[in-house]
């Protein structure tokens, strides 16, 4: 009997026995490393493409903001869902979540955006807004004149003959001026984001 | 305050009763608040026990957009808890809306204009961790001058 009381005393008043007796017994909470948590700026250059917000599904959670040092990517904690399409559609690698930038190295993909311009011609009345406004439009032919009507077949958009007409679609930025400017919504920008395994251009 | 006084917040600061509420969610929350009770994380191994009781309860999870069915309800619930209490708002929901503050839609988000939020916890959906220690953190500060304040 006092044998026995002895065990029990050794056994139980040790201070490693109490501590995890009466403690919390997993073990410590911790986000693991691989966690796709908010994503973080690697310090790469942001060329100010903007693929991050078309690609952004909650309303809010990112913009580009310009600060002295440049272009930056800012996420709205409590906007963002940590869905990681800002960090996979970015094409500089501007920022990183988790491992998806490592996953995107080891397999090969990438997210890639295309832009298709469909103009309505029953409902377009041919004012140019659009042409004007289209700041690619700008860079190519400043001196375009108000009714959107221009000599260079090089624009993005043109106004020929009373209608809209889209001559370049490849230059396109999905930056939907053109639609935010049209009286009529007869311009439409739709953003089609794909993705691409092994592309041919590498980054 | 007392020794004893003090003694006493400690001891029920390390017992937290939680009533959860759902206005208007995905469920996606939900199922984050039920995994804290499931084996894995394990809620009550920190004190902490849930049940739906908002009058028993000390901190209440709001989670969800704030749907216009809660209007009077989620107030009036508010006011069943005693004395201290606490709500924490889980997920972005409550805090933004997240993905249905849209133009057109009927959900009136921040949860924090119709009843005191004492703690946000963001994400679509948070982890379980970040919900156990949203309510860990918010446990001290709770009871901390309780029967002084009283």
């Amino acid at each position: 009997m006092p044998l026995s009381l002895v065990y029990y005393a050794k056994e139980f008043l040790r201070g490693e026995w109490a501590r995890k007796f009466l403690a919390a017994k997993t073990a410590p909470l911790e986000i693991p490393p691989y966690f796709r948590n908010y994503p973080e700026l690697t310090g790469k250059t942001c060329t100010h493409h903007l693929f991050c917000m078309m690609a952004c599904p909650a309303p809010g959670a990112i913009d580009v903001i310009s600060t002295p040092e440049g272009w930056k990517p800012r996420i709205h904690i409590g906007h963002c869902i940590r869905c990681g399409l800002c960090v996979e559609a970015c094409p500089n690698g501007v920022l990183s979540s988790g491992r998806i930038l490592e996953s995107m190295f080891y397999d090969n993909t990438r997210l890639s955006f295309s832009f298709r311009i469909d103009v309505d011609q029953t409902k377009c009345m041919g004012c140019g807004n659009c042409a004007v406004a289209c700041p690619v439009n700008k860079l190519i032919d400043a001196q375009m004149s108000h009714g959107g009507r221009a000599s260079t077949d090089d624009l993005l958009l043109k106004v020929s003959e009373g209608k809209c007409k889209v001559l370049h679609v490849e230059k396109c930025t999905g930056c939907k001026t053109c639609e935010h400017h049209c009286p009529n919504e007869a311009i439409r920008v739709a953003r089609l984001l794909e993705a691409v395994h092994a592309p041919e251009e590498d980054i | 305050m007392t020794m004893l006084q003090s003694l006493k917040n400690f001891v029920r600061s390390k017992s937290i009763h939680v009533a959860y509420v759902d206005v208007g969610s995905c469920n996606g929350c939900d199922i984050e608040v039920l995994a804290c009770l499931a084996p894995r994380y394990d809620i009550e191994q920190y004190g902490i026990f849930v049940h739906n009781n908002p009058r028993e309860a000390d901190v209440l999870l709001v989670i969800g957009a704030y749907t216009p069915g809660w209007e009077e309800k989620l107030k009036g619930l508010w006011e069943k808890i005693p004395d201290p209490k606490a709500a924490i708002a889980i997920g972005n929901c409550p805090i933004s809306g997240c993905l249905f503050a849209r133009p057109h839609t009927l959900v009136d988000p921040p949860v924090a204009k119709h009843i005191p939020i004492a703690v946000q916890v963001p994400g679509c959906p948070p982890r379980p961790t970040e919900i156990l220690s949203a309510i860990l953190s918010v446990a001290p500060t709770v009871f901390k001058d309780y029967e002084v304040r009283k």
